[in-house]
C-alpha cells in the first residue's frame, strides 16, 4: 500500500497547472492525507514552463520528497524536463498531441501513457480548459480517489460563482478522464490511496495563515503594495477585514505602506504591512522611524530570490541581513521566523503582542516556499490567541499622570503610551532624537540615555520571544541548524540519514533577533559536528550564529542559492560529505 | 471658549521675518475659530524649517520622515476619523521627495488639510534649488542657474483630482487663516500652497517680489472657484500668481467610502473577534 506519494502537474503558464494542483491538494486533504505542495512558476502570465507538485502522506510531513511518482504533463517539454526526477516505477501521463519527441526517449521502468487531454476536451466540451478536469479524472483513476469527495470539491469551487451547469460539465470531464484512463493505464500502474478521517484540519498557505493570524490578533488596518509572493496576505484580508470593521489600503508604494501603518499604529490601531525583497528595501527608511519613535508595527516579509527584481516567484533566504542590520542607525527590532504554516498563524498573533509590549518593529520573516504553497494543519484555535497591549494607557490611567511623558525613562525601557484624542496625553512623535516628552533634543547626555532606554527593551524582550525548537532524537552526534523553509527538507533528510545509521538532531531557530545565544550554544556544543543549512550564498544565518556564539566544535555550512528550496537528498549528501 | 494661547506651546526660533511665523499664527487663529480642543488635533510635519511647528504648536504631533507626511496622516485619519488632521510640508517635502504621496492623497480625497510652506528653496539644508525654484535661479546646487522648469502645485493638484485647491501668502496671515478654516471645513483633501519667503536663503522671492506678482481671487467678481475650466485658466496664466481659493468641489471622501462602520472609529473596535465568525472563515480552508 502507498504511504507517501508525489504527483506533479506540469505545463505552460496559462495551462491551469496551479488550478489543477490546488483541486487535487484539496481532494487529498479531504481524503485524510497530509499534504505539502510545491510550485515552480515563472514570473509570467502565459507561455513559460511551470509545474506544481502535491506530496501526500499518511504521516505528518513538512516538505517535498526527492522524487515524483505520477507526472501529468500538458506538453512534451515537461516530460523531458521532469523525467530525471521520476521515481523508479513512476507513471507519466502526457497529452498525446505533440508526443513524438518524448517517445524517442528510453523509458526504463517508468511507464508513459499518451493521453490526448486537449483533444478530448475540445471534442467533448468544445473548450480546452476542460483538460484540467479530464486530468483530474485520470488522477482519480490512478490514485483510486473517492468520487464523492471529488464531486464535493468541484461543487464548492464552481457552484456559487459559475452555477450548476458548470459543476455538471466539470464532473462529466472528471468522469471522462476516469473512463479514458482506464482504457490506457494498466491496473498495475495504479497507486491506491487509503482513505483516512479528515477532522479539524485545514489546508492553506503560509500567506493565508499570516492573514488569519492578523485578523485573529486584532489587526484592523493593513496597508500594502502589490508584490510577489506576499500579495496573497492582504488580498485575502481585503475581502475579510471590512467584515470586522477593519480597512485594507493599497498604497502608492511600500514607503507609503509602512508610513501609513505607523500613522495608524500611533493612533492606537493594530496595523500591519506585508512585502518582499524590493518592497522591503523601500521600507527601510520607515523601519528606522518605527525604531526611534517607538511605534509598534508588524511587517510580514515573504522572501523571494534577490537582489533587485531577482526572481520574483522563486524562493530564497537572502533577506535576513536586511532586517537584521537594515536601515541606518541602531535601534531595537524583533525578527520572528516561522518554519511551518501553523507557526505563520501563531507567530503573527505573537508579533502583535511583542510589537505593543516592546513598542518596536516586529518582522515575520517567511519565504515564497511555504508562503504561497499549501500545507495541511490542525485547525487554528482562536481561544488560544491572547491580546496583550503592553503599556497602552486607558483614558483613566492617563488622567492620573501629573506630568505625562511619552518617552519616559523606565527600568524596562518601555514607556507608557498615549494615543491622540486622549486627554492629558499630548506629546510629540519624533523621528529626530528627542527628550522624554518627544521634543527634539541634541544633548549628548540625553542621547546616551535615550539610546540605552531603547536598546534596553530588547533585553526584556529576549526573555519572552519564541525559543528555538529541537527536533529529532536524543543521542546524536550530528547537529543541524536552520530557520524557515529548510525545516521540511531537513526533517526529510534526517529520515534518510537515519536509514543509513546516521542520527541527527535539528535546532529550528524561531526568533532570529534578539538572538537566543545560550540555547544555540548549548545545542552546538552537544554535537561533534554541526551544519548550518540555508538558502543563500553568503551564509547569513551562519554568520549571525558565529557572531553571537563562539563554538569550540566544528560548524559546517550547507547552502543552496539556485532559487529552489532544498531537496532532502541535497542536505543528506551535504552531511555525508563531512563524515 | 479657547484662545490662541491654548495652541501656543512655545515661542518659535525661526529666523526673524520668516514666513513661518505668519503660518503659525494663521493656524492658531483657524483652530480657535473652529473651536477645536488641542487633543482632537494632530499635526503631522515633514523635514525642513516648517518641521519645528510641532515644537511650538500645542496639539498631538508627529514629526517623522522627509516627504512622508501624507501616508502617516492618512493612517491616523483612517484609524480615527473624529480627529482633525493638519499636514504641513515644505516645497521640498511635498513636491520633491514626497510628490507621489501628494498625487495619491489628492486622488484618494482623504479628509485632511495639507499646508505646503513654499519658499522656493531648500532652506534648512542651507540653500539648494527646489522643485518650485524658477528657471535661472542661482543657488548652492545650481551655481550657473537652474535649468529646470518649476513645478506649480495648484496646477498639479487640479490635474490630480484635487477637491479643494488654494494658495495663500505669508504676508497676509488673516486671509491665510480664512483659507485654512475653509480647508478644514472641507470634506476631503484640502490643498493649500502658501507662498512663504525664506528671508535668509532666498533673496529673489521676497515679500516685495511676491506682493508685486500676486493678485487676490476673491477681489475678482468674475471668478468662481466652482468653475474648473476658469480655475485652470487662472493658474495657467504665468503673468500673475492668483492667491485665494482656486477650486472647490463636493465629492465623497476616502474615509467615507472605505470605512465599513461609519459610527465607530476603527480605534474603538473590539480586538477580540467573534469566534463563530472566525470559524466560518476557517471553513473556506477545509
Amino acid at each position: 500500500m502507498i504511504r507517501d506519494i508525489s504527483v506533479m502537474i506540469a505545463g505552460k503558464a496559462g495551462d491551469g497547472v496551479l488550478f489543477t494542483g490546488n483541486v487535487l491538494a484539496k481532494i487529498l486533504k479531504r481524503s485524510g492525507w497530509e499534504v505539502v505542495t510545491y510550485r515552480d512558476f515563472p514570473s509570467n502570465i502565459r507561455g513559460e514552463p511551470t509545474n506544481f507538485t502535491i506530496r501526500a502522506s499518511l504521516k505528518k510531513i513538512y516538505g517535498r520528497s526527492d522524487y515524483i511518482d505520477v507526472l501529468i504533463a500538458f506538453d512534451c517539454e515537461s516530460i523531458l524536463e521532469h523525467r530525471k526526477v521520476m521515481a523508479e516505477e513512476g507513471v507519466i501521463l502526457c497529452d498525446g498531441e505533440d508526443l513524438d519527441k518524448a517517445y524517442t526517449l528510453k523509458a526504463g521502468k517508468i511507464t508513459h501513457h499518451p493521453f490526448a487531454l486537449k483533444r478530448l476536451a475540445r471534442e467533448h466540451f468544445r473548450s480546452e480548459i476542460y483538460k484540467n478536469m479530464i486530468a483530474q479524472g485520470a488522477l482519480c483513476y490512478i490514485l483510486g480517489l473517492d468520487f464523492g469527495i471529488v464531486k464535493e470539491v468541484i461543487s464548492e469551487i464552481f457552484l456559487e460563482k459559475k452555477g450548476r451547469d458548470v459543476v455538471e460539465k466539470n464532473i462529466n470531464a472528471v468522469n471522462l478522464g476516469f473512463k479514458e484512463s482506464r482504457k490506457i493505464i494498466d491496473e498495475r500502474n495504479r497507486h491506491f490511496l487509503l482513505k483516512k478521517e479528515d477532522k479539524d484540519r485545514l489546508i492553506l498557505s503560509g500567506d493565508e495563515a499570516i492573514a488569519l493570524g492578523a485578523l485573529g490578533a486584532g489587526c484592523r488596518l493593513f496597508a500594502a503594495y502589490p508584490i510577489c509572493p506576499a500579495s496573497e496576505i492582504w488580498q485575502w484580508l481585503a475581502v475579510y477585514m471590512p467584515r470586522f470593521n477593519g480597512v485594507v489600503v493599497q498604497t502608492e508604494d511600500e514607503i507609503a505602506a509602512l508610513n501609513m501603518v505607523l500613522g495608524a499604529s500611533y493612533a492606537g490601531v493594530r496595523s500591519m504591512t506585508s512585502t518582499s525583497g524590493p518592497g522591503a528595501s523601500l521600507m527601510m527608511e520607515a523601519f528606522g522611524l518605527a525604531g526611534i519613535a517607538e511605534i509598534p508595527v508588524v511587517v510580514a516579509h515573504v522572501q523571494r530570490t534577490g537582489p533587485s527584481t531577482g526572481m520574483p516567484t522563486k524562493t530564497e533566504q537572502g533577506d535576513l541581513n536586511q532586517w537584521l542590520y537594515g536601515s541606518h542607525g541602531e535601534f531595537p527590532r524583533i525578527i520572528l521566523a516561522p518554519g511551518t504554516v501553523e507557526e505563520c498563524f501563531e507567530f503573527t498573533c505573537t508579533a502583535f503582542n511583542l510589537a505593543e509590549k516592546y513598542q518596536c518593529p516586529v518582522i515575520i520573516l517567511t519565504e515564497q516556499d511555504y508562503g504561497q504553497n499549501l500545507r495541511t494543519v490542525k485547525k487554528f484555535d482562536l481561544s488560544k490567541v491572547k491580546i496583550e497591549r503592553g503599556k497602552l494607557l486607558t483614558q483613566e490611567e492617563l488622567l492620573k499622570y501629573k506630568d505625562y511623558k511619552r518617552y519616559e525613562f523606565t527600568p524596562s525601557g518601555v514607556s507608557p503610551r498615549a494615543i491622540p484624542s486622549q486627554k492629558n496625553g499630548i506629546h510629540m512623535i519624533e523621528g529626530n532624537e528627542h527628550d522624554e516628552r518627544g521634543y527634539r533634543n541634541e544633548d549628548a547626555e540625553n542621547r546616551v540615555k535615550m539610546m540605552e532606554k531603547r536598546m534596553r527593551k530588547l533585553k526584556s524582550a529576549s526573555r519572552e520571544v519564541i525559543s528555538p525548537k529541537v527536533w529529532g532524537e536524543e543521542e546524536t552526534q550530528i547537529g543541524i541548524l536552520g530557520f524557515g523553509s529548510t525545516l521540511g527538507p531537513i526533517q526529510e533528510s534526517m529520515k534518510q540519514l537515519k536509514k543509513e545509521g546516521i542520527k541527527a538532531k535539528f535546532l529550528q531557530l524561531r526568533t532570529l533577533w534578539p538572538f537566543p545565544s545560550q540555547k544555540v550554544n548549548r545545542f552546538i556544543e552537544k554535537h561533534r559536528l554541526n551544519f548550518v543549512v540555508e538558502n543563500n550564498y553568503t551564509g547569513q544565518l551562519s554568520t549571525l550564529i558565529k557572531s553571537q556564539v563562539k563554538p569550540t566544535v566544528e560548524v559546517k555550512d550547507i547552502r543552496k542559492y539556485s532559487s529552489d528550496s532544498f531537496k532532502p537528498s541535497e542536505i543528506s549528501a551535504g552531511v555525508k560529505r563531512f563524515l | 471658549m479657547r484662545n490662541k494661547k491654548d495652541f501656543h506651546l512655545e515661542n518659535p526660533t525661526w529666523c526673524p521675518g520668516c514666513g513661518l511665523y505668519a503660518i503659525f499664527d494663521a493656524l492658531k487663529s483657524a483652530t480657535v475659530s473652529l473651536e477645536l480642543d488641542p487633543e482632537e488635533l494632530v499635526m503631522v510635519t515633514g523635514i525642513g524649517c516648517h518641521g519645528r511647528l510641532n515644537n511650538y504648536f500645542n496639539a498631538y504631533g508627529f514629526h517623522g520622515l522627509h516627504g512622508r507626511v501624507l501616508p502617516v496622516a492618512t493612517g491616523i485619519k483612517l484609524s480615527n476619523p473624529e480627529l482633525y488632521l493638519i499636514g504641513v510640508s515644505g516645497d521640498g517635502d511635498a513636491y520633491s521627495i514626497g510628490i507621489s504621496h501628494l498625487i495619491h492623497a489628492l486622488k484618494r480625497n482623504i479628509s485632511l488639510t495639507y499646508i505646503i510652506v513654499n519658499n522656493q528653496i531648500f532652506a534648512l539644508t542651507q540653500g539648494q534649488t527646489s522643485p518650485t525654484s524658477s528657471v535661472g535661479f542661482v543657488s548652492k546646487s545650481s551655481p550657473y542657474g537652474s535649468k529646470e522648469n518649476p513645478l506649480d502645485g495648484p496646477r498639479l493638484a487640479l490635474a490630480a483630482g484635487g477637491t479643494f485647491i488654494a494658495r495663500g501668502f505669508s504676508g497676509e496671515p488673516s486671509h491665510l487663516a480664512s483659507l485654512i478654516i475653509k480647508g478644514m471645513n472641507h470634506k476631503g483633501f484640502s490643498f493649500i500652497d502658501v507662498l512663504s519667503p525664506c528671508i535668509t536663503q532666498n533673496k529673489v522671492n521676497t515679500y516685495s517680489w511676491i506682493r508685486r506678482n500676486i493678485y487676490r481671487l476673491d477681489e475678482d467678481s468674475g471668478f468662481s472657484p466652482k468653475d474648473k475650466k476658469q480655475a485652470w485658466e487662472r493658474i495657467s496664466d504665468q503673468s500673475k500668481i492668483p492667491v485665494g481659493l482656486i477650486y472647490e468641489e463636493e465629492k465623497a471622501s476616502f474615509e467615507e467610502l472605505i470605512l465599513s462602520d461609519k459610527e465607530k472609529p476603527i480605534v474603538d473596535s473590539d480586538l477580540k473577534i467573534d469566534s463563530a465568525k472566525f470559524e466560518k472563515i476557517l471553513e473556506l480552508f477545509k
